[in-house]
């Protein structure tokens, strides 16, 4: 139990450094110095200071959502481990309603987004709404299929009952990160599906639909979607423990080399790629889609 | 790991159907042609000897140097344009291709159960012959129907592999030589119907007369 409330509070403390660096990497990539690495939490810390401000025609669901939202991140964060410890909350089926929880903070943005009654809000939201339909199944195809592998439904036992002495679990691994980065890159509204740092209306997502958002409400979303990043990151670096020898220093190595591989490719691919055509996007998430299904067909067949 | 490549170059076939640049075209079949001869070299790394090695040898040689270089050629000459014009929806070709996949995996599952096949490569090997033709009956271009037929044979390759493990070598020699003669033929034939037609479009050849 210790373990599970000292390994979310490396979630919750190491979130923003983990966009930080990212950041920061991308900046030297494209041969800028860049932010320092813990820009995000001067950002954070700026955010709290402000007064919160509503639009006069938003109702109490503007007031609940980032709320209801950061909470909602925060127990799925809950459910994730770290190395070898168990989560927080742990118990069959929690796959399932880690995928829920995530669903919920999701709907409530989308929610909030709709009640301040900005048209260029109610297009964020229906652009959210239409790619979170294709990315679901990029999801339940990746967990689902390693969950068929062990025969389990919980976070923790399914990535601690995995034998190596299977050698589908190499091939498995190539193809469910490659999905699994998609995922990531989709929910997170990274490079290729979204654009962060993008400042035209038009041509936003995720930042659409917080622009009305101010003070507390923008830190909780603005947190919330830093751990979101970081759960995602997690869930790649959870696929390699099986790798590990059971002890705690081969675990730690495993976490901070996945950890900078992973930032380190998300940088890449934001200095390489440009920002796809609104239209392309579900191909491109239907490509992942593809990958989860082939991955249930390899399990299935070489069994 | 005749598994893991077959794995490899389905992910290549998905990303054949994603794709809509003529340039990812030809580099998919260069990184197929290089899948094939790890996969051709691999049975003999114990058992070392030349003769072996001539096969994969001459694989490499026309399926990743020749072919590739050759249709590059072919499209800086020509100044082909850079989209592959798709005749219907990049969405619904990408179901398509991932259900026509799903049915041979288990089509190929229930054939493993009665005949000595190995289920993944031989279903990866069909599923290429499928998305070959697909790539042929959904794109207009000329030059994406010539790489349409060779990842059909590529398909047919390593659907070789997966039935036989060993397949006479001077066969597989001759099939090299057809296929290069093949697009040879092809890229000559395109450089001569450019002359009369404009664009490279399928749908122009319709309405040739003698």
């Amino acid at each position: 139990m210790i373990q599970g409330i000292i390994s979310i509070l490396i979630i919750l403390l190491l979130a923003p450094m983990f966009a930080g660096l990212v950041n920061k990497l991308k900046a030297i990539f494209t041969g800028r110095i860049g932010a320092p690495t813990i820009q995000p939490y001067y950002d954070l810390k700026r955010l709290l200071r402000k007064e919160t401000i509503n639009a006069d025609s938003s109702s109490f669901i503007s007031a609940i959502s980032p709320v209801i939202n950061f909470v909602s991140v925060v127990i799925a964060a809950a459910m994730l481990p770290i190395g070898l410890a168990r989560p927080v909350i742990s118990f069959e089926g929690d796959i399932i309603l880690f995928a829920y929880v995530l669903g919920l903070a999701r709907f409530f943005q989308i929610l909030a987004a709709m009640d301040i009654g900005s048209s260029f809000e109610g297009m964020g939201a229906a652009r959210e709404t239409t790619f979170a339909v294709f990315a679901e199944p990029i999801f339940f195809f990746t967990l689902g299929s390693i969950a068929f592998m062990s025969g389990l439904t919980s976070i923790y036992d399914i990535y601690h009952s995995i034998r190596l002495d299977n050698v589908t679990y190499i091939i498995f691994i190539i193809v469910c990160s490659t999905s699994a980065f998609i995922l990531a890159v989709t929910e997170c509204s990274r490079m290729p599906v979204d654009d962060p740092n993008t400042h035209l209306e038009l041509t936003m997502i995720h930042e659409v639909m917080i622009l009305d958002n101010s003070g507390i409400d923008l830190f909780l979303y603005q947190y919330s979607s830093y751990i979101k990043l970081f759960i995602y990151a997690i869930l790649e670096t959870s696929f390699f423990y099986p790798f590990g020898v059971k002890s705690y220093t081969v675990g730690i190595i495993i976490f901070v080399v996945v950890i900078a591989v992973l930032s380190i490719t998300l940088a890449v691919v934001e200095t390489i790629t440009s920002r796809f055509k609104m239209k392309n996007i579900p191909q491109y998430l239907l490509f992942a889609t593809a990958i989860g299904i082939l991955n249930l067909l390899i399990y299935t067949f070489t069994k | 790991m005749q598994n893991v490549l077959s794995i490899l170059f389905c992910l290549s076939l998905f990303y054949l159907a994603v794709t809509s640049r003529v340039k990812a075209y030809v580099s998919v079949l260069r990184f197929q042609g290089i899948l094939l001869t790890v996969l051709l070299v691999f049975p003999f790394i114990n058992h070392f000897s030349v003769y072996a090695f001539i096969l994969p040898a001459t694989l490499f040689v026309v399926k990743v140097i020749l072919i590739p270089r050759y249709i590059n050629k072919i499209i800086l000459d020509l100044d082909i344009k850079r989209m592959i014009e798709p005749s219907i929806q990049p969405f619904t070709f990408q179901l398509l291709v991932i259900f026509s996949m799903i049915v041979i995996f288990v089509a190929s599952n229930i054939l493993s159960k009665s005949t000595s096949i190995e289920t993944i490569p031989f279903a990866s090997g069909f599923s290429a012959i499928a998305v070959g033709i697909f790539v042929i009956i959904f794109r207009k271009k000329l030059i994406i129907h010539v790489a349409g037929f060779l990842v059909l044979e590529n398909g047919i390759f390593l659907f070789g592999t997966a039935v036989a493990s060993e397949l006479p070598m001077m066969i597989e020699i001759g099939t090299l030589l057809d296929v290069f003669v093949v697009v040879f033929l092809m890229g000559i034939a395109m450089n001569k119907i450019s002359s009369t037609l404009s664009g490279f479009d399928v749908t122009a050849l319709g309405r040739l007369k003698d």
